[in-house]
């Protein structure tokens, strides 16, 4: 196990590299000049040279990546070009923020894709798997950012209340922090969770259908007992697959979710680079959001051995 | 048009409705609301709205109004825009600020004498020192010699500034201008501490927010909320009313309104302290007694030109563009205005005091504003475009979906004149970076409206300015922008500066969209507040009260 763990480890040190090219490529390749936009509608000849110079823009670009590289190897991701402050300690401001919406996003799909996947999954054909089916559709057609926008909106209009849109610090209110989290992840889990039950239901269907499974209904096991403890951790293989998915998916969800329910995460820092071209943060979070699901992608392969002990590394 | 406070009495609402409903009018909305007879009450926070989070807070590194407008409520200028309830939007009248007087000597020399006992906030590394005139002299000296400060030219024809003694500053321009005293009156002008620049470098860290304004900037949390604490030797007695300005950095625009309904807001949640007209009958069905007020904004469409290309070339072409353009379809697709607003001349029609009413306009102009998609047609024909044109159009999305809306809407329009236009979308970051530089094919569609000066509008048509994209390079009219500039009789001014906008009415550098009349609205306890045009909310809400 420990030698899969290290062969992965070094497998994605060259994915981490190539992913370092693309996320330092492409923002330089959109059009668009970050010292003008600085220098905004104003920008004259010799400032705008002067400013490209100070930024170290004015360097061939495979200079300007190999330093960064350097950097990055030495745990410092740059600076902003915006603001000066280092990307590093912006980020460890804000990873909180959006891993907390991430994990409570994920809890809320797991809780109520599983017990719903493996209700349908039992209930097959009746009433109840219809509905559930139906609503796992509806999960995933429509987008989450709409249905974010009406729960804010409409309990406004028709009661005058709104969800909390103001961010506040643990440290201020252990409460009220964990409440403004409670809505947004939420809805940002119902998509995942609706992919998932749809995947339980399925693949606990096929499980359902083995022999080993007959033999143990022909021995007289209580259902639960059949379902819980022999089907369902053998079904679960491949939801704990597409789980390293939704991380990924999540991640990138935050963006908008963030914006809407005011959360200073890292999508809103992302999103506010992207339009202002500041390289190092666009360039320093894609590298960590990289990491981050190479890493639980890498959590999971480890995963499977738990789930099924015939797995091995 | 306008619509007048909830609060006005029906007299006050006839005298304003009436003579508001002509575009340009000046002198509508200047009745005092009857807070002004009220007595002030202290206490409470304000608490604002912004979509976006300040890039950082030097303002001689940025133009944003995302920066100007938290710096407004902890800096001080030597002259400002007044505020309040009595001052009509789109107007700009100017009084001291930091100054206690100041006094023209010949065509180019300023003597600005300071109020005595100004203290700066009582934060490190200034410690509530008393402001002098050399504070002053360093900030404009950073201001006009610090690179990259895109609003140097806001001074630009600053030559020299000297602070003689203690409590007098003295500036020398290189060349006469009428507009200098409006320029000082910019937010781009605050008095910045030598201390602060020399020990975090540059201003650009909240740290660095020291100044001598009403209130001190208190907690900065990125994306989050700035907070603002009274500033008790403020120097101006008895202001500001209010303890405290709270800022939620907020960009959702659904969020932000569902919090206005909600009372988490005491003004209208979008830029400019407005509500969408779209949604105003849900706020005042949710909010009894919402204060509102309409304003004519600074920000419109224009079209520029490839003057010196085939068709551009020809002004008929031009202006067979210009006619085929329906502004009242603009306005009324638009969920700010739903149909009101005011069409453009050359200057912005908010600014009411310089901007010509385009009744005023000769009958070549005025034809510009006649939505005639027939005679545009014939134009075209005569020009040598019997068929019609094809056009590449380039404009951005960035500008957000109500300006796509408009897009369209011209568009279709132009369609109808036998004008097929091309449309490419630019990535606004792109967009803004070389279309507005003049960096484009044929021609763009974008928006303008960031300065309130209108000598600045001017700029389009300075030869070698970067502004001027459609390349204009007339000798006429450069001597009439300069004339106006050396004008110091307002009265004589203001005919030159009309006369430029009948001339340009008829040579069709650019072709100008119409202005949104948005609805300013705030909270029924909020008074002697008046929504105006500009980044000056500090301002604003100085005089403005809680009473609660």
């Amino acid at each position: 196990m420990k030698r899969y763990v290290l062969r992965r480890l070094l497998v994605a040190i060259p994915s981490l590299l190539i992913a370092s090219l693309i996320v330092f490529s492409l923002p330089r390749l959109l059009p668009g000049d970050v010292v003008q936009l600085m220098l905004e509608e104003k920008a004259y000849g010799k400032d705008l040279d002067d400013l490209r110079a100070k930024l170290g823009l004015n360097r061939p670009m495979y200079i300007q990546y190999v330093e960064w590289l350097g950097q990055v190897a030495r745990g410092d991701l740059g600076e902003s070009l915006w603001t000066r402050r280092p990307v590093l300690e912006e980020l460890t401001r804000r990873l909180p923020v959006s891993l907390e919406l991430a994990v409570l996003s994920l809890s809320f799909a797991i809780v109520l894709a599983l017990p719903i996947g493996v209700l349908a999954a039992v209930r097959q054909d009746s009433m109840a798997d219809f509905v559930m089916r139906s609503l796992a559709i509806l999960g995933l057609s429509v987008p989450g950012f709409w249905i974010a926008t009406l729960c804010v909106l409409l309990p406004a209009i028709w009661w005058g209340w709104s969800p909390p849109i103001q961010f506040t610090a643990f440290s201020v209110s252990p409460w009220a922090h964990f409440g403004q989290f409670l809505l947004p992840a939420f809805i940002l889990g119902i998509a995942s969770a609706a992919a998932m039950m749809r995947l339980t239901r399925g693949t606990l269907l096929e499980v359902l259908r083995q022999d080993y499974v007959r033999t143990a209904w022909a021995k007289g096991l209580r259902e639960r007992v059949v379902v819980v403890k022999h089907s369902l951790k053998n079904a679960l293989i491949p939801v704990v697959t597409v789980l390293g998915i939704q991380v990924a998916q999540i991640l990138g969800n935050t963006v908008i979710f963030e914006n809407i329910f005011g959360l200073p995460g890292i999508g809103r820092f992302l999103f506010d680079a992207i339009n202002q071209r500041d390289y190092p943060v666009i360039q320093g979070v894609n590298l960590l959001i990289v990491s981050v699901v190479v890493l639980m992608n890498l959590i999971v392969d480890a995963f499977y051995a738990f789930l099924d002990p015939r797995i091995r590394y | 048009m306008d619509q007048p406070a909830s609060s006005l009495s029906r007299r006050d609402l006839l005298k304003l409705g009436g003579t508001a409903l002509a575009v340009g009018s000046a002198a509508s909305l200047g009745s005092p609301q009857p807070a002004l007879a009220q007595t002030p009450k202290r206490g409470g926070t304000f608490r604002l709205r912004s979509h976006v989070a300040p890039l950082h807070f030097d303002p001689h590194q940025t133009i944003a109004f995302s920066t100007m407008i938290p710096l407004s409520f902890a800096y001080s200028r030597l002259v400002k825009v007044k505020g309040g309830s009595a001052v009509v939007p789109g107007t700009q009248p100017v009084e001291n600020d930091l100054a206690e007087s100041w006094e023209r000597q010949g065509d180019t020399v300023y003597v600005f004498k300071l109020k005595k006992g100004v203290r700066w906030h009582n934060k490190p590394p200034v410690n509530g020192r008393e402001l002098t005139a050399e504070d002053v002299r360093y900030t404009y000296e950073r201001f006009l010699t610090i690179k990259g400060n895109p609003n140097r030219t806001v001074l630009g024809m600053v030559d020299k500034v000297e602070a003689p003694d203690k409590y007098t500053v003295k500036f020398t321009l290189s060349e006469p201008n009428a507009w200098f005293i409006d320029r000082l009156a910019s937010t781009t002008t605050w008095i910045v501490a030598r201390e602060c620049v020399e020990q975090f470098g540059d201003l650009k860290k909240p740290e660095s927010v020291v100044g001598t304004g009403p209130w001190m900037l208190q907690r900065y949390e990125p994306n989050v909320r700035i907070s603002f604490a009274r500033h008790p030797n403020y120097f101006v007695a008895g202001l500001p009313h209010a303890d405290g300005v709270e800022i939620t950095l907020s960009p959702d625009p659904a969020a932000g309104f569902a919090a206005f309904l909600s009372g988490e807001y005491d003004f209208g949640p979008e830029y400019g302290m407005v509500v969408r007209r779209s949604d105003l009958d849900v706020a005042q069905s949710r909010i009894k007694g919402l204060g509102t007020r309409d304003y004519i904004v600074l920000f419109g469409g224009y079209t520029s030109m490839k003057i010196d290309q085939e068709p551009f070339k020809d002004v008929r072409v031009r202006r067979a563009f210009a006619m085929a353009q329906d502004w009242h379809e603009v306005l009324e697709t638009n969920a700010w205005s739903m149909g009101k607003g005011a069409p453009n001349p050359l200057i912005p029609a908010t600014l009411k005091e310089w901007s010509i009413p385009i009744g005023q306009l000769p009958a070549e102009g005025r034809a510009l504003y006649e939505f005639d998609p027939k005679a545009a047609k014939k134009l075209l024909a005569e020009a040598g475009h019997p068929n019609g044109i094809k056009v590449p159009i380039e404009t951005t999305p960035g500008y957000g979906p109500d300006w796509m809306d408009a897009v369209q809407v011209a568009l279709r329009n132009w369609k109808e004149a036998g004008i097929e236009g091309d449309l490419k979308l630019k990535e606004y970051g792109a967009f803004v970076t070389s279309a507005v530089f003049g960096k484009f094919d044929k021609m763009i569609l974008t928006l303008r409206g960031l300065t309130t000066d209108p000598d600045n509008y001017f700029v389009q048509f300075m030869p070698g300015e970067p502004l001027n994209s459609s390349g204009v390079n007339d000798p006429k009219l450069t001597e009439m922008i300069k004339l106006q500039r050396r004008t110091f009789d307002e009265k004589k001014r203001r005919d030159i500066v009309w006369d430029i906008q009948r001339y340009v009415s008829q040579t069709v550098y650019y072709g100008y969209g119409p202005s949104v009349s948005a609805v300013g609205a705030w909270m029924p306890y909020v008074k002697n507040f008046g929504p105006n045009i500009g980044h000056d909310y500090g301002g604003r809400l100085m005089v403005a009260w809680l009473d609660k």
